[in-house]
């Protein structure tokens, strides 16, 4: 006897706000093209459900100095490219990055201390050598990013980076600086879905339209605190689908630089045996970090290992259905 | 509106506009209609009238319609005998009078005439060889974006558009400084007679430019156009408005930029008149002259026009009149000064906070044991309050001996435009934080039980008792600038000037007490939330009432209203009470659909006055538990202090687990412990006659409150017929202790 089963479908009355990030040249810009997150009216890959107008997409991590503190298994990995950025860059683009994440290292006031001006000329460089668009982070220490991301703003006015990071403690600088040439911001709060709605209230109120903010709601590598992540991305998605405005932004989680923080992806000895060979662990580790947060809801996944950049893309175009 | 400022005004702005038609013509003829005008180095055009009208301005004709315009808003000066409404009149021909100044602005550029050089001397800094000193005009772009972005993200207060000449050149320099010290940008503009601020400065050797913040425009009226045009352009780059949005332009810089106008010297026709278009900004104008005030607020923030005239301003001495008159302006506009580090000579930080300072490492205390000590934050009027002003009346530390004690009374005031009364206390509070947070300063308690240690090495290190007021003003002012405008400290040392004050205090203090007693749940029409514990318990809401505290409490519905004015996106937010569903048992539309929005759409109806049926949520920090017990027909309350096991066969966290994360569970609710005192204690479900058993604690702990009332409840004795973990520990021996002492609860009604 044939039996006929209906899949019980949920309809969501929200949709995730889309933003777009590059601008072309008629857009002001000088991006070949611009890649656009967010516009889902469904939770993550339920197609079924709803429509998923965007595909989340892989962003590749180049700094603008070697980076001292990174696994060998990475610095391995990339070769001479580390030692600049725009090569690296172009490294990334070839293996299918569609996001370049530009970490502005050389101007940590505890390091090299590089000038705001010498950061927004690398900016320069860089935007002249791919034709991605750009995600800019400064160093992390409030006052300099400051600093530096007003430079790299006005330099790069019109090209639609996504400046980071925006936190509730710091983030009217970068905000203004969104505004006045044309950029996006990325906001990062402590896991906490009240706090970021807090953010985005408070980085749109300085009059940043809010498709020109991202959510970054802070990634656990997997293994350290991923569960309370995916949980906090969960909500606000849930929020999202069911109509708050203030958690309708997409999600961006930098998943490379947790996941190559931890020990696991780092330590070649004095682990167990059964951990296995370090390269594909810090690999694995990346990888799994990776998938959890597309299955969250991210939109971009920040990512370190060359290889990683493939197989993510590869995993994202499987859950399409593609 | 004042029917002087209005005719002056209009007058003036018929003068001006006839003037730039008649200039534009003239300059038509000249130089041929498509002669191209433009300020240098900005991509905005003539900024003014791209703003208002989102015309293009490139070449002399393009001016026709911008003067046509102008004419289009002039209206006749208004007659002797009319008293009625200037302020449209009086707005359109501020605008009007705008549109003319930067057409004749443009003009001049057209005939080489701007930027304006003034003869100043050879000796002065950026003067050329024959002493000829090039003014700046219309700020760059490059300098606009720099400075705009301070003014949005706040590093920059705001600016201050300075028209005229000051009574003196000393007065101009400390004017001038008391803005720079600030932070303040400074537009210079204007002349009285002849003589403008900005000659003043020149002599007086203060150089000006974009590097100190000064920048001096022209030497009359008109140039402080470009004050309002740098006012346009920033509202176009960072406020996301398209040219020709002149409403949501000008309500931009309404809201986020603090600007003002201080004419110095007579007001005339033209001042009246751009003052009127600097309104339209809500830009208030202040004048050290007597002129009219325009106070009922409506378009700027506050007052339109203050006038403080400025012989008449209380000081010494030209230079305190001329501090007053600059915190004036500041008041006025509402301008926001912070302090970012707290001037003392040790170290400062929360990591302080917990820091104790042993009897033996102490170089003096207040307080305790060993003297008397108070801290009182009293809201006075603006007038009274000094800035940043901190007395100390009596001895100081130097004739006390190590490890003595001095009487201590902390007297605070402070005024803000939106302090209330009823956030003194939340304020005062704050004080034990503050003062915590300094090394080698240990604070306990509050009111007059304040009890303050100084340590050796902190005085070693110059630390002494009026630092203690400059703490606490760089902090109020750092934390509270949302309600706090301006914050002074008066420190008594002697026994007799404390004893005074501490008696004022403790007046303060019981009126704070009735006044607290006195807010009940029908005197208001909002209640407030708390979803800080949403990082935990993600579906949990706390919906306060003046009659209960927050489940943790650590918030009361007065904290809560002050949370929410210093932090309106915070986790506090009001709640208009809406229809009232059920009287008895509490519930309103407006908090059901509250809670259910802010629950994630888990808890969709919510009581205040029953535990049994739709209770408040408990997130897991409660003080208490209270539970229903069947069979004794009653509650008990578990007290998180209580570690035994209680009538209910649970001990308190295993119940803890039961009750907390967000959960709704009739029967069963976390209270904080200050709701057992209250009125509306579970009024619906029979209030305090259903408690049948409470941990020892809470009776000792709270046995006076606990005890008053009961009484007013005519149940003297219900303390005594309440049980404990001391006698009972199961419901059979609770039962038997209930009936032995003859429990109310007993012979009540059933409580579901
Ligand atoms: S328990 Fe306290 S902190 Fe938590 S939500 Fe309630 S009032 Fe706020």
């Amino acid at each position: 006897m044939p039996v006929t089963v209906e899949v019980p479908t949920e309809k969501w009355a929200g949709k995730v706000i889309e933003v777009k990030l590059g601008a072309t040249k008629e857009e002001g810009g000088s991006r070949a093209g611009t890649v656009t997150v967010g516009g889902e009216t469904t939770l993550p890959f339920l197609t079924f459900e709803g429509g998923i107008p965007n595909q989340p997409v892989v962003a590749a991590e180049v700094w603008d100095v070697e980076p001292a503190d990174w696994s060998p298994v990475l610095l391995e990995a990339w070769g001479n490219a580390v030692k600049d950025p725009v090569v690296w860059a172009q490294q990334a683009a070839a293996l299918g990055a569609k996001l370049i994440a530009l970490k502005l290292r050389s101007t940590d006031p505890d390091g090299q201390n590089a000038s705001p001006a010498e950061a927004a000329a690398t900016v320069k460089r860089v935007l002249a050598a791919v034709d991605l668009p750009l995600l800019v982070y400064g160093p992390g220490q409030a006052e300099k990013d400051n600093d530096v991301l007003v430079a790299v703003a006005e330099a790069s006015a019109g090209e639609r980076l996504a400046l980071g990071l925006c936190e509730q403690s710091n983030y009217r600088t970068i905000v203004a600086a969104c505004l006045g040439n044309g950029h996006v911001a990325i906001g990062r709060a402590p896991i906490d879905v009240n706090m970021q709605k807090q953010l985005n209230i408070l980085m749109s109120d300085m009059g940043l339209p809010l498709d020109r903010i991202l959510m970054d709601p802070t990634t656990g590598g997997l293994g350290y605190g991923i569960e309370y992540t995916y949980s906090v991305m969960e909500r606000l998605r849930f929020g999202a689908l069911q109509g708050d405005r203030m958690t309708q932004l997409p999600l961006i989680n930098t998943v490379g630089e947790e996941a190559w923080r931890q020990k696991e992806a780092k330590a070649a000895e004095g682990v167990p045996e059964a951990w296995g060979d370090l390269a594909k662990r810090g690999l694995s580790w990346e990888m799994l970090t990776a998938t959890s947060m597309l299955e969250a809801g991210s939109d971009i996944v920040v990512l370190r290992h060359p290889n990683s950049i493939g197989i993510i893309n590869g995993v994202i175009a499987k859950l399409m259905g593609r | 509106m004042s029917r002087l400022i209005a005719a002056a005004a209009i007058r003036g702005a018929n003068g001006v506009v006839a003037q730039a038609s008649q200039e534009l013509e003239a300059a038509i003829a000249a130089y041929g209609p498509d002669k191209p005008v433009a300020f240098p180095n900005t991509a905005y055009y003539l900024p003014v009238t791209l703003g208002f009208m989102g015309h293009r301005v490139e070449r002399l004709a393009d001016l026709r319609p911008v003067i046509k315009h102008a004419k289009e808003l002039l209206h006749p000066v208004p007659q002797q005998r009319l008293w009625l409404p200037y302020l449209g009149e009086t707005l359109d021909s501020g605008v009007a009078t705008l549109l003319a100044e930067e057409a004749i602005e443009g003009i001049r550029f057209v005939r080489g005439e701007e930027p304006q050089k003034i003869q100043a001397g050879t000796d002065v800094e950026g003067a050329d060889d024959s002493g000829l000193y090039t003014l700046n005009g219309p700020i760059d772009d490059v300098q606009l974006r720099s400075w705009g972005i301070q003014l949005v993200d706040g590093r920059m207060p705001g600016f201050a558009a300075i028209v005229g000449a000051a009574k003196s050149n000393e007065v101009a320099v400390k004017i001038v400084r008391e803005l720079q010290q600030r932070g303040i940008l400074v537009f210079l503009s204007g002349n009285v007679n002849g003589r403008s601020i900005i000659d003043q400065l020149l002599e007086e050797g203060v150089q000006l430019g974009y590097d100190t913040y000064t920048v001096p425009f022209g030497r009359d009226t008109i140039s402080a156009i470009y004050a309002l045009g740098f006012a346009m352009r920033s509202a176009l780059t960072f406020g996301g408005m398209k040219a020709g949005q002149a409403r949501d332009l000008l309500l931009y810089n309404k809201y986020r930029v603090f600007a003002f106008v201080l004419a110095l010297g007579e007001v005339d026709d033209l001042k009246y008149a751009t003052a009127a278009g600097a309104i339209s900004y809500g830009f208030p104008t202040i004048a050290d002259t007597l002129i009219p005030n325009i106070l009922p607020t409506g378009v700027t923030q506050y007052e339109h026009v203050v006038s403080m005239p400025f012989d008449e301003i209380p000081g010494a001495n030209d230079l305190e009149r001329a501090e007053k008159l600059v915190q004036k302006c500041i008041e006025v506009r509402g301008v926001k000064v912070k302090i970012s580090k707290v001037p003392i000579p040790v170290a400062y930080g929360s990591a302080f906070e917990g820091e104790r300072v042993r009897r033996e490492a102490m170089r003096i205390e207040f307080g305790g044991r060993a003297s008397s000590c108070f801290e009182y934050l009293r809201m006075l009027d603006p007038d009274q309050v000094e800035p940043g002003k901190i007395t100390v009346v009596g001895p100081g530390l130097d004739g006390v001996a190590d490890g003595g004690a001095l009487p201590l009374g902390i007297v605070v005031d402070v005024a803000g435009r939106k302090m209330q009364k009823d956030f003194e206390p939340v304020l005062e509070r704050q004080i034990h934080h503050f003062v915590n947070g300094a090394e080698g300063v240990q604070h306990i308690g509050q009111r007059d039980i304040t009890w303050i240690r100084i340590s050796k090495t902190a005085v070693a290190k110059g630390f002494d008792i009026r630092h203690l007021g400059e703490i606490v003003i760089a902090r109020m002012l750092s934390e509270f600038s949302a309600i706090v405008d301006k914050v002074q400290v008066t420190l008594y040392t002697g026994k007799a000037e404390v004893e005074k004050t501490m008696a004022l205090a403790q007046a303060a203090y019981r009126d704070r007490n009735e006044r607290v007693a006195g807010l009940t749940d029908e005197s208001v029409d909002t209640y407030y939330s708390c979803t800080l514990c949403q990082s935990f318990a993600p579906n949990h809401v706390c919906i306060i009432n003046p009659e209960r505290v927050g489940l943790c409490g650590a918030y009361n519905w007065l904290d809560c209203k002050a949370s929410h004015q210093i932090n309106p996106t915070g986790p506090n937010q009001p709640v208009p009470k809406g229809m009232c569903v059920d009287p008895v048992r509490g519930e309103w539309d407006n908090v059901n659909d509250f809670v259910y929005r802010h629950s994630n759409q888990s808890v969709s109806r919510f009581t205040l006055y029953t535990m049994m049926d739709a209770p408040m949520t408990s997130c897991g920090c409660f003080e208490c538990i209270i539970m229903l017990i069947p069979e004794a027909n009653g509650v008990m309350v578990l007290s998180r202090e209580d570690p035994s096991m209680s009538p209910a066969g649970m001990t308190f966290s295993t119940l803890a687990g039961l009750a907390g994360g967000g959960l709704q569970t009739p029967g069963m609710m976390g209270v904080g412990k200050y709701y057992l005192t209250s009125k509306k204690f579970i009024p619906a479900d029979g209030g305090h006659r259903r408690i049948v058993w409470m941990s020892s604690v809470l009776k000792d702990s709270m046995r006076e409150d606990l005890q008053t009332m009961f009484s007013s409840i005519g149940e003297p004795d219900l303390m005594d017929k309440i049980a404990d973990e001391t006698v009972a520990t199961s419901v059979e021996e609770l039962l038997a202790v209930l009936e032995e002492r003859g429990h109310p609860a007993l012979t009540m009604d059933p409580m579901f």
